[in-house]
């Protein structure tokens, strides 16, 4: 029985093995991605904290650090669509980020990427 | 296995999969989700009655406290100026006579507002306690709502503003429409809106916001008691800016 024959035996389970390796290609290359960023010390040097205080971020850093867009942004939803003014807005990063020359800036113009945001919110 | 079944097998593991990954984005999103409006619809429907017998001529309170509050676009020249309340010179004619009245001018918070009626985006839309808003992020500055709006309340931002009197709140960039949100922010956290506050500072006492649903509001009692008209009332639009003295 030479591998052709192998291959046409079992030709459903090649097709759906390639099937699920397309799919989780990305996934683990993500994965394994995060695991890396959150080993390494150099990764971290973005925070500058005014308030030492304060030590609790609304979320915690991981999920801040990769999602904090989506977070703002559903902030932005309660706020403006449905007049839900929490504890949480934009003035709560102001209390320990203060600059944002400092803090924002250093990842988005590593990444050249420049978010709306601040031509009409304030921060300094 | 034929052709047509490897291409079925393939097909459908992927959509298996795929949809499995999605159902569990939902799953393990953060704790945080946006719901529904924070008030139920008409619990609070906030109106306001201005008392023109009382409005002093040439006093500009309102008008200079609001573009203080909200960072309302002044470059001091016409064409590029935003104003979310001025005042107006209001023409009445009945048969051959005709009576001019200085009137304040501002959004009038309709109950049918043509202006999101209009807007492609909803950018332009009625929050559940009446008060109309744009969200200037889903804004694209087409400028529908303000040739739908029949009070020419609406303005467009032909330019960056400078002014950032007011750090707490946001100013506009160049190319959204926007118009009086009654300081929707203020309202939320139970103040009243600087305009009404700025006039109550100088005594006059012309402007009041308040519940309409609420029969013992002050807004309820002056409209109970006192003859009030609304502007283009014949439109259809319900506003709820209600006037003494038009």
């Amino acid at each position: 029985m030479n591998i052709k024959n192998i291959i046409q035996c079992r030709i459903g389970f090649f097709a759906a093995l390639l099937a699920i390796i397309i799919i989780i290609y990305p996934l683990g290359y993500s994965l394994t991605d995060y695991a890396i960023a959150n080993d390494r010390a150099e990764a971290q040097p973005f925070l500058e904290r005014t308030a030492p205080e304060i030590t609790d971020c609304v979320e915690d850093t991981i999920y801040m650090r990769y999602h904090h867009w989506e977070l703002l942004g559903k902030i932005r939803e309660e706020i403006v669509r449905y007049g839900k003014r929490g504890d949480v807005s934009l003035d709560t990063c102001k209390k320990c980020h203060t600059s944002r020359v400092k803090f924002c800036n250093k990842c988005h113009d590593a990444i050249s990427m420049t978010p709306d945001c601040f031509g009409c919110h304030y921060y300094p | 296995m034929d052709r047509r079944d490897f291409m079925k097998m393939t097909g459908g593991t992927i959509l298996a999969v795929s949809s499995g990954t999605y159902a569990f984005q939902f799953l393990v999103a953060s704790g945080r989700s946006v719901s529904g409006d924070n008030i139920a619809a008409g619990t609070v429907r906030w109106g306001m009655v201005i008392d023109l017998n009382k409005c002093i001529e040439g006093c500009t309170a309102c008008l200079d406290a609001c573009r203080t509050e909200n960072n309302v676009a002044f470059h001091g020249d016409n064409r590029w100026d935003v104003h979310w309340i001025r005042k107006v010179k209001a023409e009445q004619k009945i048969g051959t006579e005709s009576k001019e009245k200085s009137i304040l001018l501002l959004c009038n918070h309709c109950d049918k507002p043509p202006c999101a009626q209009v807007c492609p985006v909803q950018a332009t839309y009625k929050r559940n306690d009446g008060i109309v808003i744009v969200d200037h992020h889903r804004c694209i500055g087409c400028r529908y709502c303000m040739i739908a709006c029949p009070y020419n309340a609406r303005y467009f931002n032909m330019k960056d503003s400078e002014h950032w009197q007011n750090e707490e709140r946001p100013k506009r960039s160049h190319g959204v429409a926007e118009a009086c949100t009654l300081c929707a922010h203020r309202l939320d956290t139970g103040r009243q809106p600087a305009c009404v506050e700025a006039c109550n500072n100088t005594g006059a006492g012309v402007l009041f916001v308040g519940n309409l649903n609420d029969s013992d509001s002050e807004v309820s009692q002056l409209i109970a008691d006192r003859p009030t008209k609304r502007l283009r009332e014949e439109l259809g639009t319900e506003p709820k800016v209600h006037y003494i003295g038009l």
